[in-house]
């Protein structure tokens, strides 16, 4: 009796080149039938960053709260006039944020850190930035703890409109994987790629209106450029992060409000697509992984 | 090379490989950064290649062990991983029938922080098998490995000895109809090797084909019925293990004996005198 359930036949011709479609039937063929694999790689991620630290998993909880105070104490000092209920103006960018960069620094380096695995065992290397990216889901999840907590400070700006997060949060992960795809097989040829990330994603967070809302930016003389004006719009992060203050937080004068169904939708729209070529740009290095790595 | 093409016809094979060969751009080789790459993009520089094999024909039918020799750097596991499905060929074909098990090193996709039993179930995952059958799996793995209540404690507090001991559990608890070893008999301390070697000769009893990498000429010439010598990335010599251990000796004191006479004719002193 044999127990593998790997395909009992492997025919490899060097000469056959997988069609783009090919190559994306086979990646969501990897996800689906690897889908313990993932598991297991996020509890051990969840095990092991609660492992070492004195207070374990309620840093889950703390990292975001701390940062929070951050930012109010920096825009106070900066700006001497913050917005109404300021806190909870930002942490409700800070959370979704925190997963994003969570998400997208601990896949940068998970092919490259599996590289003597890759070398020993023929399994789908699409599993591991996948992983990253589905462990942060769970800090996103934690987070909504300290979220609640807020909520009660601000009991006037409480609405049945929270029960909407999770489908903004489908959106953000959507995006999330596919930049994790990208970021994790690029890292692989140029191993610089996690400074780069790290500088990116400090001046992404700065361009999006997470400390501030996208309105402010009229105020600017710059973004009376068309093209910066669009940019700044069509920025994934500035549709989700007024979608998610939307249904948390509302407007400074007024309560929380349903977000923006339709740039959502071409969000989502548009990331499914841009999952679809980086799963498919993924396939196409993977082979090459095992002789780079 | 081998000048016999293998018959294309027949299909009881395990493993056939015709016109096989890798190839390594050491554009991207390890650890290099970003702003070599760059330069070397821009300066349009010819990007090094390297073949580790190259015109490989090899085929192994049902009930067939065949050991695969030579020097350090000829292509020996690169040749197990195209086998094993980790790299893919960059010329030619090859046709693997059958499950396959690769006993490439041991302890491969451990996590440190996770129990040994964890782990277990980690690296079934990692290998393919289906989760109940890891679960059922497990039971024999703990105890073939012995290491009693450490196997609920984080890998982290293992020794080297112990880690290799559950590798070695976990990949040999797979019953596979081929069988690929790359020199894994040199793990662990001397009873543990002993008694992993009584395991691989039940594998090869019960696996259908086996292709081993090893430098042990004894085990080659004892349970292989055939043997391949590859030399810089090609089959130099295929047939009967005695014949090909021969041959493979005479290469290596001939290698021995030029890179001696290179050294003198240098003017350095041997640094191995034998």
């Amino acid at each position: 009796m044999s127990v593998t359930s790997e395909a009992p036949a492997a025919f490899r011709n060097a000469a056959a080149r997988p069609t783009p479609l090919g190559l994306l039937t086979e990646a969501i063929r990897d996800i689906s039938s690897r889908r313990r694999l993932v598991r297991y790689l996020v509890q051990a991620e969840i095990k092991k960053r609660g492992a070492n630290t004195l207070l374990g998993n309620i840093w889950w909880i703390l990292d975001p709260l701390l940062l929070m105070v951050v930012y109010v104490v920096l825009v106070t000092i900066i700006t001497t006039r913050a917005l109404p209920d300021y806190p909870l103006f930002i942490f409700a960018a800070i959370l979704p944020w925190k997963w994003f960069t969570a998400a997208v620094t601990d896949a940068t380096g998970s092919i490259v850190n599996h590289h003597r695995l890759i070398k020993q065992i023929a399994f789908p290397k699409i599993v591991l930035p996948v992983a990253a990216t589905t462990a942060g889901v769970v800090g996103f999840a934690f987070g909504l703890i300290p979220l609640a907590a807020i909520m009660l400070l601000y009991p006037h700006r409480l609405t049945p409109l929270i029960l909407l997060i999770p489908i903004i949060a489908v959106v953000q992960y959507v995006f999330t994987v596919a930049v994790a795809i990208l970021v994790a097989a690029g890292n692989v040829f140029f191993r610089d790629l996690g400074n780069v990330v790290r500088h990116l994603l400090r001046l992404w967070w700065y361009l999006s209106p997470g400390l501030y809302a996208l309105s402010h930016l009229d105020g600017i003389a710059l973004f009376e450029n068309p093209v910066l004006r669009f940019i700044a719009h069509a920025n994934p992060f500035a549709v989700l992060f007024e979608a998610y203050r939307s249904v948390i937080y509302g407007t400074p004068q007024g309560s929380p409000m349903p977000p923006d169904w339709a740039s959502l939708a071409i969000l989502f729209v548009a990331s499914t697509v841009f999952l679809a070529i980086a799963s498919v740009a993924f396939k196409r290095l993977e082979p090459t992984f095992a002789k780079v790595l | 090379m081998s000048d016999r093409p293998p018959p294309i016809t027949e299909t009881d094979h395990a493993i056939q490989a015709s016109d096989l060969g890798v190839r390594y751009s050491l554009r991207f080789s390890r650890k290099k950064s970003m702003q070599r790459t760059l330069s070397q993009l821009l300066t349009r520089e010819p990007v090094e290649q390297f073949w580790a094999l190259r015109h490989v024909a090899l085929r192994v039918v049902h009930g067939e062990s065949l050991a695969v020799i030579g020097p350090n750097g000829a292509g020996k596991s690169t040749l197990l991983q195209v086998l094993a499905g980790i790299i893919s060929p960059s010329e030619g074909i090859v046709d693997v029938r059958g499950h396959v098990s690769a006993l490439l090193t041991l302890g491969a996709g451990f996590d440190v922080e996770l129990s040994g039993s964890e782990n277990i179930l980690l690296a079934g995952a990692f290998l393919g098998l289906d989760d109940q059958v890891t679960r059922d799996l497990q039971p024999g793995i703990i105890e073939y490995a012995d290491l009693g209540q450490f196997i609920e404690a984080p890998l982290k507090t293992y020794s080297s000895g112990m880690r290799a001991r559950l590798g070695f559990a976990i990949a040999t608890s797979v019953d596979p109809d081929i069988l690929l070893l790359d020199e894994v008999l040199a793990t662990g301390d001397a009873s543990f090797r002993a008694k992993s070697k009584e395991r691989v000769l039940e594998l090869v009893g019960g696996a259908k084909a086996i292709v081993l990498v090893t430098h042990d000429m004894e085990w080659v010439r004892e349970y292989c019925n055939r043997a391949v010598l590859i030399e810089h990335g090609q089959i130099a010599f295929e047939g009967d293990p005695d014949e090909v251990v021969a041959l493979h000796r005479e290469h290596t004191a001939d290698e021995k004996k030029r890179k001696a006479a290179d050294a003198s004719a240098a003017g350095l002193a041997p640094v191995i005198a034998r």
